[in-house]
């Protein structure tokens, strides 16, 4: 099978990069809205949970003396990681040349964007007071309500609609030729539709000289902006004295986590869609196996971190820091941890077999295993930590309520949902991108382990 | 001018449309314009070098941009700070170090609007009148070429379109 799809590459022209991309968007069936209705009632329900959260206070949840940060902080953090990926693949790649990354990286940049707005709700989601979140902005008032510039979250406020803006606007620009193209060949709404969002885009060169400096430039910018967004998240904590969290390794291991989170994310999704639109001859088994080395780079990056965290407690001898990391590994949540470290350091190795590289069914089933660990993994660093802090006679395990629960699987709806509408109104791989790369494609679908394997 | 018509030429391929363009100083032309599915690089070392353009003016509404930024974010920490001095635990009132998060994300972040309203602006966007000669063919899989010329001139740019590859030429009223 796989095989046959790169045999096709082979003859890979730019029309077939058109009609591909156009069969994605075209006019959707049942299942199609079942299950993005089904994403809305996740949201709906995640949504009646916060309202009743809004009425009745955090007491609703698991929250209490000493874990004030738990399920919805870890949210946060496993969105914003999310988020990183996609700017990874579709800057970073894109600085270094790299051209896998364009069959892959439209899907990848969507999902920051959506990622960061979820991730966005849930510091809001986690007020007492939600109504008071614009408190973060910097407004001139007689209050003294001027936020402090020196706290870490007032960083993260910077730093996260930062990054959304860029996201956003990077996305935004990446799909002007293709939503021209669209509009070129569409009828009825959706011409209307393509013909404004395409602002008059005709691709003449000097629409291209300019497109192709200022997408340079939006690159070259978000590449530092990916480093130091997470940076910032990882300081939300570091910059705390929390025994298990007052740590300088903070930055790049949380750096490395969100690479190594959202390849793994864009691998559960991108394998599921790939079958369900029809785009096998865009998005390859090279692609996918491509994307798996990523991961388990990222994987051994993550993996050396925890050693490291672990070497450096027992290096400094802080008696504190020692109790706190045998907790973490022997405590009452220590499973909690043990899964961490087989999702996240043992079962990526797998992905050292190229034969398991290039077979979609076991590169989803880690995926999602390694999504799991990244979410366990920031439980077990906020909730863990805080759950054991200095004093022993308040060591209390956080256990999530389902007000919690929900929410969490409601922002996992609100995710879809816009993703899928996303992909079915906009084109959800980049034609320009693929047609500029065609004869490599080609190329390098020739050379590509399965279909050397094949031969 | 009147008088004047376009010489429209569709290529199958960016490298024949390149060398159509490199081409043109051979010929009397009153100015061109090219239109492709993907940014080409050799379409686009083709018209720099036909047009003796430099590097695109985006670049320098990035650094504008990026320069607004950082002083709007350090004349906002400082500024604010010392208007709503807070003393805390006796640290500088304006602290400049961890203001430097802030100076970068709005260096980066006038820098990025920077980028973008240059690229409409000097790309001329928003613009809902189609250019001369737009076919919807070269949004898709084919490479064009206008070239405006006197009306005496038209053959022999028609003559260069066909030598260099162009699968269809076309005249038209300028």
């Amino acid at each position: 099978m796989a095989a046959a799809v790169d045999q096709r590459n082979h003859q890979l022209t730019y029309l077939d990069v058109d009609r591909t991309a156009q069969r994605v968007m075209a006019p959707a069936g049942l299942k199609y809205w079942l299950w993005v209705a089904f994403c809305a009632f996740l949201v709906a329900v995640g949504g009646s949970f916060w309202t009743r959260q809004v009425y009745e206070g955090l007491g609703v949840t698991g929250y209490g003396q000493p874990t004030l940060w738990a399920v919805y902080i870890t949210d946060f953090v496993f969105w914003v990681g999310i988020a990183h990926s996609g700017t990874l693949i579709s800057a970073v790649l894109f600085l270094f040349r790299t051209r896998w990354r364009t069959a892959v990286y439209r899907c990848a940049e969507t999902m920051t964007v959506f990622a960061v707005l979820t991730a966005g709700l849930f510091p809001i989601v986690h007020l007492g007071r939600p109504w008071f979140f614009y408190w973060l902005c910097p407004y001139p008032n007689e209050r003294y309500l001027q936020p402090d510039f020196r706290s870490p979250l007032t960083w993260d406020f910077f730093a996260i609609s930062t990054y959304l803006t860029t996201s956003t606007l990077f996305l935004a620009m990446g799909l002007i030729p293709d939503i021209a193209n669209q509009r070129d060949i569409s009828t009825g709404w959706r011409k209307k539709f393509y013909t404004t969002l395409a602002c008059g885009w005709q691709g003449t060169d000097g629409q291209w000289r300019n497109f192709s400096m200022a997408y340079l430039l939006l690159a070259g910018f978000a590449t530092p902006l990916v480093l130091s967004v997470h940076s910032v998240v990882s300081w939300d904590f570091a910059t705390m004295q929390t025994p298990g969290m007052h740590s300088t390794i903070f930055a790049p291991y949380f750096v490395a986590g969100a690479i190594f989170s959202g390849c793994a994310l864009v691998l559960t999704l991108i394998i599921p869609m790939r079958k369900m639109l029809h785009i096998q001859d865009l998005v390859t088994i090279w692609h996918l196996d491509s994307l798996s080395k990523v991961v388990l780079l990222t994987s051994l990056v993550i993996t050396y971190s925890y050693s490291t965290e672990f070497f450096m407690v027992w290096y400094a001898q802080d008696p504190i820091e020692m109790m706190t990391f045998h907790q973490r590994l022997f405590g009452l949540q220590g499973y909690l941890f043990g899964g961490m470290v087989l999702c996240n350091c043992l079962i990526p190795l797998l992905l050292f077999s190229p034969s398991i590289r290039t077979n979609t069914i076991y590169l989803f089933i880690i995926s999602i295993f390694v999504n799991i660990g990244m979410w366990l993994e920031r439980f077990v660093l906020i909730s863990g930590s805080l759950s054991t802090a200095t004093i022993p006679s308040q060591w209390k395990f956080y256990v999530p309520k389902a007000t919690e629960v929900f929410i969490t699987i409601g922002a996992f709806g609100w995710f879809l949902m816009n993703f899928s509408l996303f992909a079915k109104f906009l084109p959800i791989v980049s034609m320009t991108e693929l047609k500029e790369g065609v004869g490599w494609l080609r190329k390098s679908a020739r050379n590509s382990y399965p279909y050397r394997k094949a031969a | 001018m009147s008088g004047d018509i376009e010489v429209v030429g569709v290529f199958s391929s960016d490298l024949e449309c390149a060398h159509a363009i490199e081409q043109l100083h051979h010929t009397p032309n009153r100015g061109f314009h090219t239109f492709a599915p993907f940014p080409s690089e050799h379409m686009a070392e083709a018209t720099d070098e036909a047009r003796e353009w430099g590097r695109s003016p985006v670049r320098k509404f990035v650094l504008a941009g990026g320069i607004t930024g950082a002083i709007t974010a350090l004349v906002m920490t400082v500024g604010t700070s010392w208007e709503w001095n807070l003393n805390t635990g006796g640290r500088p009132i304006a602290s400049i170090t961890p203001y430097i998060v802030i100076i970068f994300e709005m260096m980066i972040l006038f820098g990025v609007l920077g980028a973008v309203t240059s690229f409409f602006f000097k790309s001329g966007l928003p613009s809902f009148e189609p250019a001369t000669g737009y076919r919807t063919r070269f949004g898709a899989d084919r490479f064009g070429l206008v070239v405006r010329a006197a009306e005496s001139d038209g053959a022999k740019i028609e003559a260069l379109m066909r030598e260099a590859g162009a699968e269809e030429v076309v005249r038209e009223a300028a």
